[in-house]
């Protein structure tokens, strides 16, 4: 139930990134690939990242936003469900949904403000239009889980208290938002991946600590080797290529 | 949730004019309009398919809100938390529905006859005759029963109150009690803005004293106080705690609500409570507060039973001033006086002892003047049918606020806020609601206890984490 990972909607929603990598027909069909889909969807998380602090919300909205736009990326098109309203109507409902309403009038100031092409120019009624098929694409499961909390336990039960250390992992599980990570692994998963990661850059060893826990240190490895490749693969990315992501999506089928 | 069929039905619906339901809802018969509140209107319907022919639902339409906010945040947090629970004691949300052409959002439950407020307006209108002992030991079994979940899920209510405690009417759950109204509760395991500031909670009469003293961080032991007047009101069908509302502010300090606790508790003591001295208005208004000497009148003089009596026990122990040392519902399920004759069952309304006369709770009233869309026809009002038709009157809980017109008056309680008020009146057209008599902005707080979820002991059995929650008892029969 809603505080208990094991019994909640999230847990039983999990996906295998088979089912994640999708691009949808209409999509295809427009020739937008892979590749392309998992830019726009990166692209829309730091859309939403750049929304909310001019709304000032936390963190935690963040990414219970980004989670509901990854989610419908997983049943919609981005030809029917523009990503350029999605990401800031994720924002709109997250904020409800986290109990940090944000007026949907401020968003839009916001966005004429962030973005001057009109591509991203929508109203409030769009928006308030575009959270009742969030609603329904996302099946009205709401309850998101997220790694920050487990961070903060798994550290300070691993005895971590340096503050390089702790910001690193931080950094590294707000930038997990890039990825699809949280549709397909249990949040503590992801922490625990991250505090490795942390752990082998700043060359602590807390081996003895991992070995300790009942968990698959495969599956935390495999998830740590995801976002290394990531962070591999994104160094070059350019607005120009995003662009041509998004000029695909324009194409009439 | 939908699971498949909550489809909506953008192009017939904006298509059709007014008179024509959307294309989900015409798999319901609407039978009637059985409640009404702040936020918008509950409808009884049957259900039309053949799997579930003449199935009672009540249907509960969310207006889209006025201030051009999109979905009620209310409603957001309620289908939020409702569709992560489950619990034969909670009410179950069947369906979700949107109405695109005009931006409103139903949600559908199985459908209660009856609540505690119906039933304890019964007994003391009607028969003047107590509630036996074994339904009044049964609905708190059962209740402490779905709250006990609610809590070991990180979940408090909030709002508490009889007509929020439905009990299912004829049928498979007969008599099996079910907790509404979850637009006002919240999980608490990480909040991210005290309680307190986003307005109220709990109608004044079931308020725990740490939240009249104007407590920002409180916990689940806010319900449980909620149930100590609940169980008292079940034994004298008098609420226990009468208090006038005080509404000039926002955050007005209630203390008549006060006054007529210490009448009946005496004043609590810094020495049986020590935080006292850390709420707000314990320090602020002090000679308030200690204005009136009260004797102790005595709790068990007020609810009629022996201080040496099992149920006296439990009650005493769920009005325990500090919410730290208040029982919670997990070791009040264990307490003596469900362990004693009679024992509690899951049929709360059959006759106790056989040849027992079986009470004939009335059934909702329902106006079948009024449609989905609210509006309600001009004809001469159709006699509400009392009964058969509607046999599962739709429980004042799924909503706010439901229920007769008459009842906040009737129970003396101007107790609206004039904006209130006015939508009331308006709307009122059929049954009324009562609107949320607690509706008034109210500090709130958070347990700010930590407590894992998913974190990982060495020691928990793999893949579980330590929040799993605990066993459901078996219930005892």
């Amino acid at each position: 139930m809603a505080a208990n990972f094991w019994t909640s909607s999230h847990y039983k929603q999990l996906l295998d990134p088979e089912e994640v990598d999708v691009v949808q027909p209409l999509d295809k069909d427009k020739g937008m690939t892979l590749e392309d889909f998992k830019l726009i969807k990166m692209n829309m998380a730091n859309y939403i990242w750049k929304l909310a602090q001019n709304v000032k919300v936390r963190q935690r909205v963040v990414a219970t936003a980004v989670t509901y736009m990854r989610r419908v990326y997983t049943r919609k098109s981005m030809s029917e469900y523009d990503p350029r309203l999605v990401a800031p109507t994720c924002l709109y409902l997250a904020a409800k949904a986290e109990e940090s309403t944000v007026q949907a009038r401020l968003l839009v100031f916001y966005i004429k403000k962030l973005y001057s092409d009109e591509k991203y120019r929508y109203e409030i009624k769009d928006i308030l239009e575009m959270e009742m098929k969030i609603l329904e694409a996302l099946n009205y499961y709401l309850v998101v889980f997220h790694p920050y909390r487990s961070l903060s336990q798994l550290l300070q039960d691993a005895g971590i208290n340096d503050t390089s250390m702790i910001q690193l992992s931080w950094g590294l599980v707000n930038d997990t938002y890039k990825m699809d990570l949280i549709l397909i692994h249990p949040p503590h998963l992801i922490a625990l991946a991250c505090i490795y990661i942390a752990s082998v850059y700043r060359e602590k060893d807390i081996t003895a600590w991992f070995e300790e826990l009942r968990v698959d240190m495969n599956v935390v490895k495999n998830i740590s080797m995801e976002i290394l490749d990531f962070y591999e693969s994104h160094r070059l990315i350019t607005d120009e290529r995003i662009n041509i992501a998004f000029s695909k999506l324009a194409l009439k089928p | 949730m939908g699971d498949g069929n909550a489809t909506t039905n953008n192009r017939s619906v904006s298509n059709s004019n007014n008179n024509e339901k959307p294309e989900w809802l015409q798999q319901y018969n609407l039978i009637g309009k059985i409640g009404e509140g702040t936020y918008g209107l509950v409808f009884l319907a049957k259900t039309k398919s053949p799997a579930n022919r003449g199935k009672s639902i009540a249907i509960k339409k969310f207006k889209q809100s006025k201030d051009g906010d999109g979905v009620s945040p209310t409603a957001i947090r309620e289908i939020m938390l409702l569709r992560e629970i489950s619990h034969e004691n909670v009410v179950k949300l069947v369906n979700v529905h949107i109405n695109h052409a005009d931006m409103s959002l139903y949600l559908a439950f199985d459908y209660a006859e009856h609540d505690l407020y119906e039933i304890i307006r019964h007994h003391r209108d009607k028969g003047s005759h107590c509630i036996n002992q074994y339904t009044v030991k049964s609905l708190l079994w059962q209740l402490l029963n779905g709250l006990n979940y609610l809590h070991s899920n990180w979940i408090i209510h909030r709002d508490l109150k009889p007509s929020n405690i439905l009990v299912m009417g004829e049928g498979d759950e007969h008599g099996v009690v079910k907790i509404a109204d979850f637009g006002l509760a919240r999980i608490y395991q990480a909040p991210l803005k005290p309680l307190s500031d986003n307005g109220v909670v709990v109608t004044i009469w079931y308020r725990a004293p740490e939240l009249l003293l104007g407590a920002k961080h409180y916990t689940s032991a806010v319900d449980m106080w909620a149930v100590g007047c609940i169980f008292a009101e079940l034994l004298t069908l008098k609420p226990l705690f009468q208090g006038a509302e005080a509404k000039s502010t926002p955050n007005p300090f209630q203390l008549d609500q006060l006054d007529k606790i210490f009448k009946v508790l005496g004043h609590p003591t810094l020495e049986k409570w020590p935080t006292l001295a850390n709420l707000p208005h314990w320090q602020s208004d002090l000679q308030h507060i200690q204005g009136h000497k009260y004797e102790n009148t005595g709790l068990h003089n007020v609810v009629h039973l022996s201080p040496k009596s099992a149920p006296y026990d439990l009650l005493s122990k769920m009005l325990e001033y500090d919410p730290r040392k208040r029982i919670t519902a997990a070791q009040a399920l264990e307490h003596e006086y469900f362990r004693i004759e009679p024992l509690p069952g899951r049929n709360a309304l059959v006759p106790s002892q056989p040849g027992e006369k079986v009470i004939n709770y009335p059934t909702r009233p329902v106006d079948t003047n009024t449609d989905f869309e609210g509006t309600t026809s001009l004809q001469p009002p159709q006699p509400v049918s009392s009964g058969n038709a509607v046999s599962g009157g739709m429980p004042g809980g799924h909503g706010v606020a439901n229920r007769s017109a008459s009842r906040p008056m009737q129970i003396g309680m101007p107790r609206m806020q004039p904006q209130v008020m006015a939508t009331y009146n308006m709307a009122q057209a059929g049954m009324g609601g009562a609107m949320n008599p607690a509706g008034i902005p109210m500090p709130r707080g958070v347990a700010a206890q930590p407590h894992q979820q998913q974190h990982l002991r060495r020691k928990d059995p793999p893949g579980m984490g330590s929040g799993y929650p605990p066993q459901q008892k078996s219930r005892r029969q």
